[in-house]
């Protein structure tokens, strides 16, 4: 077809295999999260945790630097797994905040001016559209979690003038094992409120919600009825058990209060569940014209 | 091969059948899906598309089963959904661009067609405003853009002069006839429109509760209903009308006396005193005219099918 033919004819050249279009929806809905300056501004401020971290251990590793920073006292901070389950700890609640920003941007857009079925009436499935914006958000919140977490073990083992490598593999292991399984979480639950909000800024506020107000009634259950089962609702008690966990580090909690491993899979595979189910709900309604 | 293949087709949602038992096949340049509202044409398109199973029977878009071969359906089809349905805070372009590599269109060719789609259309000169800045037909011709920009072989539009005035609407009818001239490219139209479909269609299909109500080719149609004839009567109309029928005569009877007859060669207009005359009934104006979709589709709503039969216009 030609502007100045103005006549339209089929297209017959090459197309892109059916897979590769799950990345045009990632990139789509990069594209359109980064457009923000608000991702910007949340994005830095995620970052700035790590900086104060990288300067902890460069501090931690180099004599002459702490003596400099603070002549005449012992620098106190030691570079161990709890050190990076306060690292992994804070940065998956910015990655929270920065979830809560940008899940509602992938979605919201799509659904207030009934997208969805010309975007669905091309070869992507349900399943695709989600993946693709499943995908996006992913790594966004990667580069605010694991990839700043597991950079900082790099950046420790390769300073540490001892052996630390080897001994703490399982502090990698947990960075990595930590983030995925709390963006996986945060970023369906993100996703699936987001597609029943219409407005983008309370589904930011629902999110949070989502997280928090379970904690509250959570608290309540346990110190009413005296029992560490109301944890389970609490998902920074839990998600902190859980990164504590699978990094080696000490207990955090008293050894009665601690939730038994099954008890929390099952809590986390129960969100994931209702979130995947919210959100087939949802696009299934809204993917075809009601005529 | 046809365009569209319908083989005993069956629906159901929400427990009840929305199509039922639809048969034929469509192979016109440009196919129009005529019904009042609730009639399923809608449902038919989105069948097609793959958004709902068939409960029983087939329907094939180019000889490609819509239950199992979906994303090849929908790689040649190009599809403008009757309400709004746009992403807002995007360009015009971006959009476009954004489904054509949905579509499977490399980047670059995606742009550049995006471009040319929007041109084509008349978005041109606002292929750079957000989508949510434009007027209702601005909203309607980039939903045609972005049917088109990945070159599909069908495109297919519901309702594509919904809310439009009478200018953009003759925009719009005179773009798909272009589409249509152009040949490459075959076009299912869905409209309660009955002159949108008349001038843009060569071959209707007319759905009435869910079936089908009749195929038709809309040339051969009136080529076949030279000998058409519009009168108004006074008295026992329906006596008159089964009378003509006994005689060779389709006929359909309106309020106010008003009936249409088509004749065959065999029966005289003196015949058609004679026999009103005979059931006491009084002609008041015969009118010979051509046939219009009009009538095609009247005649269509006026006869009920038995089930899954096709009724013969």
């Amino acid at each position: 077809m030609s502007v100045f033919k103005h006549e339209y004819h089929a297209y017959e050249g090459r197309v892109i295999p059916r897979s590769a279009r799950i990345g045009v929806l990632v990139r789509y809905g990069l594209s359109e999260a980064w457009s923000s300056r608000i991702t910007v501004g949340l994005f830095t401020l995620a970052m700035l945790p790590v900086i104060v971290d990288l300067v902890a251990i460069y501090l931690a590793n180099n004599s002459v630097a702490r003596m400099l920073v603070s002549p005449g006292s012992r620098f106190p901070l030691q570079i161990d797994d709890k050190f990076f389950l306060r690292v992994l700890s804070a940065q998956c609640w910015l990655a929270l905040v920065v979830n809560a920003w940008v899940a509602p941007r992938l979605v919201s857009f799509d659904l207030a001016d009934n997208a969805l079925p010309i975007l669905l009436s091309h070869p992507i499935s349900r399943f695709g559209y989600v993946l693709g914006k499943l995908i996006g958000l992913f790594s966004i919140l990667s580069l605010v979690t694991w990839v700043p977490c597991l950079l900082l073990f790099a950046y420790q083992a390769y300073t540490s003038p001892g052996a630390w490598f080897g001994p703490n593999l399982q502090v990698a292991f947990g960075l990595l094992a930590g983030s995925v399984l709390w963006i996986v979480v945060v970023a369906l639950l993100g996703l699936a409120l987001s597609s029943w909000v219409k407005w983008r800024m309370v589904a930011t506020g629902v999110i949070f919600a989502a997280v928090f107000v379970p904690a509250g009634i959570g608290g309540v259950i346990t110190g009413i009825l005296r029992t560490k089962w109301g944890f389970l609702l609490n998902v920074p008690v839990m998600m902190t058990e859980v990164w504590q966990r699978l990094l080696g580090a000490p207990a955090v909690m008293r050894r009665d209060l601690e939730l038994p491993d099954a008890a929390i899979a099952v809590v986390l595979l129960a969100a994931i569940a209702i979130s995947l189910a919210l959100l087939n709900a949802r696009i299934r309604a809204r993917e075809v014209v009601r005529g | 091969m046809g365009v569209i293949e319908l083989e005993g087709l069956e629906v159901r949602l929400g427990g009840r059948h929305v199509l039922s038992g639809l048969t034929g096949e469509l192979r016109g340049k440009a196919i129009g899906l005529l019904g009042p509202n609730g009639a399923g044409k809608s449902t038919l398109i989105n069948t097609l598309l793959g958004f709902h199973t068939p409960s029983a029977g087939a329907a094939r878009v180019f000889g490609l089963d819509s239950r199992r071969q979906r994303a090849q359906i929908r790689e040649r089809i190009g599809y403008m959904p009757e309400n709004d349905s746009f992403i807002g805070n995007v360009s015009g372009v971006r959009f476009v661009r954004y489904m054509a590599e949905l579509a499977g269109l490399p980047r670059e060719v995606a742009l550049e067609r995006a471009h040319e789609a929007l041109f084509f259309v008349g978005l041109g000169e606002v292929r750079y405003r957000k989508i949510s800045t434009y007027s209702l037909g601005m909203k309607q011709l980039i939903k045609l853009a972005q049917a088109l920009a990945h070159g599909p072989h069908l495109l297919i539009l519901d309702e594509p002069t919904n809310g439009l005035d009478p200018i953009a609407r003759q925009r719009m009818i005179q773009t798909l006839r272009e589409i249509r001239n152009a040949g490459s490219i075959r076009l299912v139209i869905s409209s309660h429109l009955l002159r949108d479909i008349d001038e843009i269609c060569d071959e209707v299909m007319i759905l009435k509760q869910g079936r089908l109500a009749a195929i038709c080719n809309i040339e051969e149609e009136r080529r076949s209903h030279r000998n058409f004839i519009e009168v108004e009567t006074v008295g026992a109309t329906d006596a008159l009308s089964e009378a003509l029928r006994e005689r060779g005569c389709e006929c359909a009877c309106f309020a106010g006396g008003r009936m249409k007859l088509v004749m065959p060669d065999s029966i005289d207009v003196r015949d058609l005193y004679v026999a009103a005359a005979e059931h006491g009934v009084e002609i008041r104006r015969v009118h010979h005219r051509r046939d219009s979709l009009e009538d095609i589709f009247l005649r269509a709503m006026d006869l009920e099918p038995a089930k899954g039969e096709l009724v013969r216009l």
